[in-house]
Protein backbone atom coordinates (compact mmCIF):
# COMPACT_ATOMS: atom_id res chain seq x y z
CA UNK A 1 0.00 0.00 0.00
CA UNK A 2 1.69 2.97 -1.15
CA UNK A 3 1.92 5.81 1.31
CA UNK A 4 -0.31 8.06 -0.25
CA UNK A 5 -4.08 9.77 0.36
CA UNK A 6 -5.10 10.49 4.04
CA UNK A 7 -2.71 10.68 7.28
CA UNK A 8 -3.94 9.11 10.44
CA UNK A 9 -5.35 12.56 11.79
CA UNK A 10 -7.03 13.45 8.53
CA UNK A 11 -8.39 9.56 8.43
CA UNK A 12 -9.53 9.98 12.10
CA UNK A 13 -10.94 13.72 11.35
CA UNK A 14 -12.94 12.11 8.35
CA UNK A 15 -14.62 8.91 10.49
CA UNK A 16 -15.49 11.60 13.42
CA UNK A 17 -17.42 13.79 11.16
CA UNK A 18 -18.61 10.18 9.70
CA UNK A 19 -19.48 8.79 13.38
CA UNK A 20 -21.30 11.95 14.61
CA UNK A 21 -23.39 13.24 11.42
CA UNK A 22 -25.51 9.61 11.86
CA UNK A 23 -26.02 10.55 15.20
CA UNK A 24 -27.33 14.27 14.91
CA UNK A 25 -30.20 12.77 12.78
CA UNK A 26 -33.27 12.77 15.49
CA UNK A 27 -34.75 9.26 15.59
CA UNK A 28 -38.59 11.02 14.98
CA UNK A 29 -37.51 12.89 11.63
CA UNK A 30 -36.23 9.18 10.09
CA UNK A 31 -39.52 7.37 11.71
CA UNK A 32 -41.61 10.31 9.82
CA UNK A 33 -40.03 9.07 6.90
CA UNK A 34 -40.45 5.64 7.44
CA UNK A 35 -43.86 7.02 8.08
CA UNK A 36 -44.56 8.74 4.81
CA UNK A 37 -44.44 5.67 2.86
CA UNK A 38 -48.02 4.92 4.57
CA UNK A 39 -49.31 7.38 2.03
CA UNK A 40 -47.66 6.00 -1.42
CA UNK A 41 -51.41 4.57 -2.32
CA UNK A 42 -52.75 8.24 -2.87
CA UNK A 43 -51.92 9.28 -6.07
CA UNK A 44 -52.23 13.42 -5.17
CA UNK A 45 -50.39 16.42 -6.17
CA UNK A 46 -49.06 17.81 -3.40
CA UNK A 47 -49.61 21.10 -1.50
CA UNK A 48 -46.85 22.56 0.67
CA UNK A 49 -47.34 25.15 3.32
CA UNK A 50 -46.58 28.59 2.37
CA UNK A 51 -48.16 30.78 4.93
CA UNK A 52 -49.04 29.52 8.36
CA UNK A 53 -50.76 32.10 10.99
CA UNK A 54 -48.50 31.70 13.36
CA UNK A 55 -44.97 32.34 11.72
CA UNK A 56 -46.64 36.38 12.28
CA UNK A 57 -46.98 35.31 15.92
CA UNK A 58 -42.80 35.07 15.73
CA UNK A 59 -42.15 38.45 14.66
CA UNK A 60 -42.36 40.62 17.83
CA UNK A 61 -43.43 43.68 15.89
CA UNK A 62 -46.70 42.39 15.01
CA UNK A 63 -49.87 43.73 16.00
CA UNK A 64 -52.34 41.28 17.34
CA UNK A 65 -55.80 41.70 15.92
CA UNK A 66 -58.81 39.90 16.55
CA UNK A 67 -58.60 37.60 13.52
CA UNK A 68 -55.18 36.64 14.89
CA UNK A 69 -56.62 34.38 17.31
CA UNK A 70 -57.67 31.87 14.91
CA UNK A 71 -54.50 30.04 12.77
CA UNK A 72 -54.96 30.42 8.79
CA UNK A 73 -53.01 28.14 6.75
CA UNK A 74 -51.92 28.18 3.11
CA UNK A 75 -51.19 25.33 1.08
CA UNK A 76 -50.16 25.74 -2.26
CA UNK A 77 -49.70 23.26 -5.76
CA UNK A 78 -48.65 24.04 -9.16
CA UNK A 79 -52.01 24.58 -10.02
CA UNK A 80 -54.17 25.10 -6.89
CA UNK A 81 -54.35 26.60 -3.62
CA UNK A 82 -55.95 25.81 -0.02
CA UNK A 83 -56.40 28.20 2.52
CA UNK A 84 -57.70 26.61 5.65
CA UNK A 85 -58.92 28.46 8.90
CA UNK A 86 -58.73 26.90 12.11
CA UNK A 87 -61.71 27.38 14.23
CA UNK A 88 -62.32 25.47 17.91
CA UNK A 89 -65.15 23.33 16.40
CA UNK A 90 -64.52 22.94 12.26
CA UNK A 91 -61.73 23.22 9.52
CA UNK A 92 -62.89 25.81 7.32
CA UNK A 93 -61.34 25.52 3.78
CA UNK A 94 -61.68 27.55 0.32
CA UNK A 95 -60.06 26.15 -2.96
CA UNK A 96 -58.91 27.80 -5.33
CA UNK A 97 -59.78 28.04 -8.51
CA UNK A 98 -63.20 27.21 -6.96
CA UNK A 99 -64.36 23.37 -7.72
CA UNK A 100 -67.06 20.97 -5.81
CA UNK A 101 -65.87 17.76 -4.60
CA UNK A 102 -65.12 15.73 -1.25
CA UNK A 103 -62.70 16.69 1.03
CA UNK A 104 -61.28 13.74 3.73
CA UNK A 105 -58.75 14.53 6.83
CA UNK A 106 -56.55 11.56 7.14
CA UNK A 107 -53.84 11.22 10.21
CA UNK A 108 -50.96 8.52 10.47
CA UNK A 109 -53.90 6.22 12.37
CA UNK A 110 -56.60 6.67 9.85
CA UNK A 111 -58.96 8.97 9.06
CA UNK A 112 -60.77 11.69 10.70
CA UNK A 113 -64.00 12.72 8.71
CA UNK A 114 -65.00 13.38 5.46
CA UNK A 115 -67.13 16.82 4.06
CA UNK A 116 -68.42 17.75 0.56
CA UNK A 117 -66.64 20.72 -1.22
CA UNK A 118 -69.31 23.19 -2.60
CA UNK A 119 -69.85 24.58 -6.29
CA UNK A 120 -67.53 28.03 -4.33
CA UNK A 121 -64.57 25.27 -3.40
CA UNK A 122 -65.98 26.10 0.25
CA UNK A 123 -65.56 23.53 3.37
CA UNK A 124 -66.37 22.89 6.10
CA UNK A 125 -65.01 19.84 8.40
CA UNK A 126 -66.28 18.34 11.62
CA UNK A 127 -64.92 18.40 14.48
CA UNK A 128 -61.47 19.20 14.43
CA UNK A 129 -58.83 16.22 14.31
CA UNK A 130 -57.23 15.55 17.50
CA UNK A 131 -53.98 14.74 16.34
CA UNK A 132 -52.00 15.08 13.39
CA UNK A 133 -53.84 15.07 9.73
CA UNK A 134 -53.49 15.76 6.02
CA UNK A 135 -56.68 16.82 4.32
CA UNK A 136 -57.16 15.30 0.94
CA UNK A 137 -59.55 16.76 -1.78
CA UNK A 138 -60.74 14.90 -4.68
CA UNK A 139 -62.58 17.25 -6.96
CA UNK A 140 -65.36 16.49 -9.67
CA UNK A 141 -63.44 17.21 -12.19
CA UNK A 142 -60.95 13.96 -10.82
CA UNK A 143 -57.90 15.81 -9.44
CA UNK A 144 -56.67 14.88 -6.11
CA UNK A 145 -54.63 17.11 -3.82
CA UNK A 146 -52.70 15.79 -0.69
CA UNK A 147 -51.54 18.74 1.64
CA UNK A 148 -48.50 18.97 4.16
CA UNK A 149 -49.49 17.78 7.76
CA UNK A 150 -51.62 20.07 9.71
CA UNK A 151 -50.87 19.88 14.03
CA UNK A 152 -53.94 20.85 15.93
CA UNK B 1 -21.26 3.80 -4.70
CA UNK B 2 -23.11 5.66 -7.47
CA UNK B 3 -23.46 2.20 -9.10
CA UNK B 4 -23.86 0.44 -5.57
CA UNK B 5 -26.41 -2.20 -6.62
CA UNK B 6 -28.08 -2.44 -3.03
CA UNK B 7 -29.71 0.99 -3.48
CA UNK B 8 -30.93 -0.28 -7.26
CA UNK B 9 -32.16 -3.66 -5.01
CA UNK B 10 -33.81 -1.15 -2.77
CA UNK B 11 -35.37 0.96 -4.97
CA UNK B 12 -36.69 -1.47 -7.06
CA UNK B 13 -38.76 -3.36 -4.22
CA UNK B 14 -40.11 -0.04 -2.44
CA UNK B 15 -41.26 0.98 -6.17
CA UNK B 16 -43.53 -2.47 -5.59
CA UNK B 17 -44.98 -2.15 -2.75
CA UNK B 18 -41.78 -3.21 -0.02
CA UNK B 19 -41.95 -1.64 3.28
CA UNK B 20 -38.43 -3.07 4.34
CA UNK B 21 -36.94 -0.83 1.85
CA UNK B 22 -38.45 1.71 1.99
CA UNK B 23 -37.32 1.85 5.35
CA UNK B 24 -33.64 1.05 4.32
CA UNK B 25 -33.87 4.11 1.84
CA UNK B 26 -35.41 6.27 4.48
CA UNK B 27 -32.29 5.42 6.88
CA UNK B 28 -29.58 5.97 4.18
CA UNK B 29 -30.49 9.15 2.76
CA UNK B 30 -32.27 10.74 5.89
CA UNK B 31 -28.81 12.46 6.74
CA UNK B 32 -28.29 13.90 3.63
CA UNK B 33 -32.20 15.61 3.50
CA UNK B 34 -30.92 16.64 6.91
CA UNK B 35 -27.37 18.14 6.30
CA UNK B 36 -28.79 20.30 3.04
CA UNK B 37 -31.73 22.07 5.36
CA UNK B 38 -28.57 22.05 7.80
CA UNK B 39 -27.25 24.66 5.25
CA UNK B 40 -30.70 26.53 4.73
CA UNK B 41 -30.37 26.94 9.11
CA UNK B 42 -34.01 25.67 9.27
CA UNK B 43 -35.87 25.65 12.64
CA UNK B 44 -36.66 21.51 13.60
CA UNK B 45 -40.47 22.12 12.66
CA UNK B 46 -39.30 23.54 9.02
CA UNK B 47 -36.76 20.43 9.18
CA UNK B 48 -39.92 17.90 9.56
CA UNK B 49 -41.77 20.06 6.84
CA UNK B 50 -39.32 20.25 3.96
CA UNK B 51 -38.56 16.10 4.79
CA UNK B 52 -42.30 15.27 4.49
CA UNK B 53 -42.33 16.79 1.10
CA UNK B 54 -39.21 15.26 0.03
CA UNK B 55 -40.22 11.62 0.97
CA UNK B 56 -43.80 11.82 -0.95
CA UNK B 57 -42.15 13.66 -3.87
CA UNK B 58 -39.49 10.36 -3.90
CA UNK B 59 -42.68 7.75 -3.24
CA UNK B 60 -44.41 9.61 -6.58
CA UNK B 61 -41.21 9.71 -8.17
CA UNK B 62 -39.86 5.74 -7.45
CA UNK B 63 -41.71 4.17 -10.43
CA UNK B 64 -40.36 7.10 -12.99
CA UNK B 65 -36.31 6.47 -11.82
CA UNK B 66 -34.33 5.27 -14.50
CA UNK B 67 -31.21 5.23 -12.81
CA UNK B 68 -31.19 4.43 -8.99
CA UNK B 69 -27.78 5.68 -9.20
CA UNK B 70 -29.02 9.36 -10.09
CA UNK B 71 -31.12 9.10 -6.39
CA UNK B 72 -28.42 10.70 -4.08
CA UNK B 73 -28.81 13.78 -6.36
CA UNK B 74 -31.97 13.85 -7.14
CA UNK B 75 -33.26 13.46 -3.07
CA UNK B 76 -30.32 16.82 -1.94
CA UNK B 77 -31.49 19.01 -5.27
CA UNK B 78 -35.67 18.11 -4.35
CA UNK B 79 -34.60 19.14 -0.40
CA UNK B 80 -32.64 22.08 -1.20
CA UNK B 81 -36.07 23.32 -3.89
CA UNK B 82 -38.40 22.21 -0.46
CA UNK B 83 -35.85 24.35 1.74
CA UNK B 84 -36.26 27.01 -0.54
CA UNK B 85 -40.20 26.95 -1.36
CA UNK B 86 -40.28 27.25 2.72
CA UNK B 87 -37.79 30.08 3.12
CA UNK B 88 -39.51 32.16 0.26
CA UNK B 89 -42.82 31.42 1.77
CA UNK B 90 -41.96 32.55 5.67
CA UNK B 91 -40.30 35.90 3.79
CA UNK B 92 -37.66 35.14 5.96
CA UNK B 93 -34.93 36.20 3.68
CA UNK B 94 -35.00 36.50 -0.14
CA UNK B 95 -33.18 33.30 -1.26
CA UNK B 96 -32.60 33.17 -4.83
CA UNK B 97 -34.19 29.80 -6.41
CA UNK B 98 -31.62 26.93 -7.07
CA UNK B 99 -33.97 26.20 -10.30
CA UNK B 100 -33.48 29.69 -11.61
CA UNK B 101 -29.82 30.82 -10.64
CA UNK B 102 -26.87 30.71 -12.29
CA UNK B 103 -24.80 31.03 -9.21
CA UNK B 104 -22.50 27.90 -8.82
CA UNK B 105 -22.60 28.40 -5.00
CA UNK B 106 -26.17 27.56 -5.15
CA UNK B 107 -25.53 24.39 -7.35
CA UNK B 108 -22.75 23.48 -5.41
CA UNK B 109 -24.74 22.80 -2.05
CA UNK B 110 -26.46 19.75 -3.18
CA UNK B 111 -23.81 18.30 -5.39
CA UNK B 112 -21.14 19.19 -1.91
CA UNK B 113 -23.59 17.35 0.25
CA UNK B 114 -24.33 14.39 -2.29
CA UNK B 115 -20.06 13.66 -1.84
CA UNK B 116 -20.21 14.40 2.21
CA UNK B 117 -23.25 11.45 2.11
CA UNK B 118 -21.28 8.78 0.36
CA UNK B 119 -17.66 9.74 1.68
CA UNK B 120 -19.86 9.36 4.97
CA UNK B 121 -21.32 6.28 3.84
CA UNK B 122 -18.19 4.73 2.89
CA UNK B 123 -16.65 5.36 6.00
CA UNK B 124 -18.90 4.04 8.22
CA UNK B 125 -19.14 0.54 5.94
CA UNK B 126 -15.65 0.38 6.24
CA UNK B 127 -16.03 0.88 10.12
CA UNK B 128 -18.18 -1.58 10.58
CA UNK B 129 -15.76 -4.33 8.96
CA UNK B 130 -13.33 -3.49 11.49
CA UNK B 131 -12.30 -5.60 14.49
CA UNK B 132 -14.70 -4.96 17.59
CA UNK B 133 -11.88 -4.05 19.51
CA UNK B 134 -10.54 -1.55 16.47
CA UNK B 135 -14.23 0.17 16.76
CA UNK B 136 -14.34 0.73 20.46
CA UNK B 137 -10.73 2.44 20.10
CA UNK B 138 -11.55 4.48 16.99
CA UNK B 139 -14.68 5.30 18.20
CA UNK B 140 -13.12 6.74 21.67
CA UNK B 141 -10.49 8.26 19.70
CA UNK B 142 -13.65 9.82 16.92
CA UNK B 143 -14.71 11.43 20.27
CA UNK B 144 -14.69 15.36 20.10
CA UNK B 145 -12.96 16.03 22.67
CA UNK B 146 -11.08 12.97 22.06
CA UNK B 147 -11.13 10.86 24.85
CA UNK B 148 -7.65 10.82 26.57
CA UNK B 149 -5.39 7.57 26.43
CA UNK B 150 -5.48 7.39 30.65
CA UNK B 151 -9.88 7.03 30.00
CA UNK B 152 -9.07 4.25 27.23
CA UNK B 153 -6.47 2.34 28.62
CA UNK B 154 -9.03 1.88 31.89
CA UNK B 155 -12.35 1.69 29.24
CA UNK B 156 -10.78 -1.34 27.15
CA UNK B 157 -7.83 -2.59 29.07
CA UNK B 158 -4.71 -2.06 27.11
CA UNK B 159 -1.44 -0.47 28.45
CA UNK B 160 -1.14 3.11 27.63
CA UNK B 161 1.75 2.33 25.55
CA UNK B 162 -0.03 0.61 22.90
CA UNK B 163 -2.61 2.63 22.14
CA UNK B 164 -0.81 4.67 19.63
CA UNK B 165 0.57 1.68 17.72
CA UNK B 166 -2.97 0.32 17.96
CA UNK B 167 -4.25 3.37 16.70
CA UNK B 168 -2.27 3.14 13.79
CA UNK B 169 -2.68 -0.64 13.25
CA UNK B 170 -6.89 0.17 13.22
CA UNK B 171 -6.80 3.17 10.98
CA UNK B 172 -4.43 1.50 8.54
CA UNK B 173 -7.00 -1.39 8.44
CA UNK B 174 -9.67 1.02 7.83
CA UNK B 175 -7.53 2.38 5.06
CA UNK B 176 -7.24 -0.22 3.42
CA UNK B 177 -11.06 -1.66 3.21
CA UNK B 178 -11.62 -1.73 -0.31
CA UNK B 179 -14.72 0.90 -0.09
CA UNK B 180 -12.19 3.27 1.27
CA UNK B 181 -9.49 2.20 -1.33
CA UNK B 182 -11.00 4.83 -3.86
CA UNK B 183 -11.07 7.66 -1.30
CA UNK B 184 -8.22 7.34 -0.31
CA UNK B 185 -6.18 7.71 -3.45
CA UNK B 186 -8.04 11.18 -4.05
CA UNK B 187 -7.01 12.50 -0.51
CA UNK B 188 -8.55 14.49 2.10
CA UNK B 189 -10.62 16.93 -0.61
CA UNK B 190 -10.44 20.64 1.19
CA UNK B 191 -13.60 21.84 -0.76
CA UNK B 192 -15.58 18.55 1.68
CA UNK B 193 -13.93 19.49 4.77
CA UNK B 194 -16.29 22.12 7.55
Amino acid sequence: MPDIGWSDDELLDALRDALTTADDVPRNFVDAGKAAFAWRTIDAELAALTYDSAWDALEPVTVRSESAMLRSLTFASEGWTIEIELTPDAVLGQLDPAEAGTVRARGDGGEFGTAAIDDLGFFALRPVPTAPYRLICTTTSGTTILTGWITP
Amino acid sequence: MRDDPTVVGLVTRARDGDKDAWDELVERYAPLVWSVCRRYRLAQADVDDVGQSVWLRLIEHLPGLREPAALPGWIATTTQRECFRLLRATSRVEPVDPAESHDVAVHAIAEEEVLRHERRTILRAAFAELSRQCQKLLALLAQDPPTPYDEISRQLSLPIGSIGPNRARCLNRLRRAPALALLVAGGPDEELRR
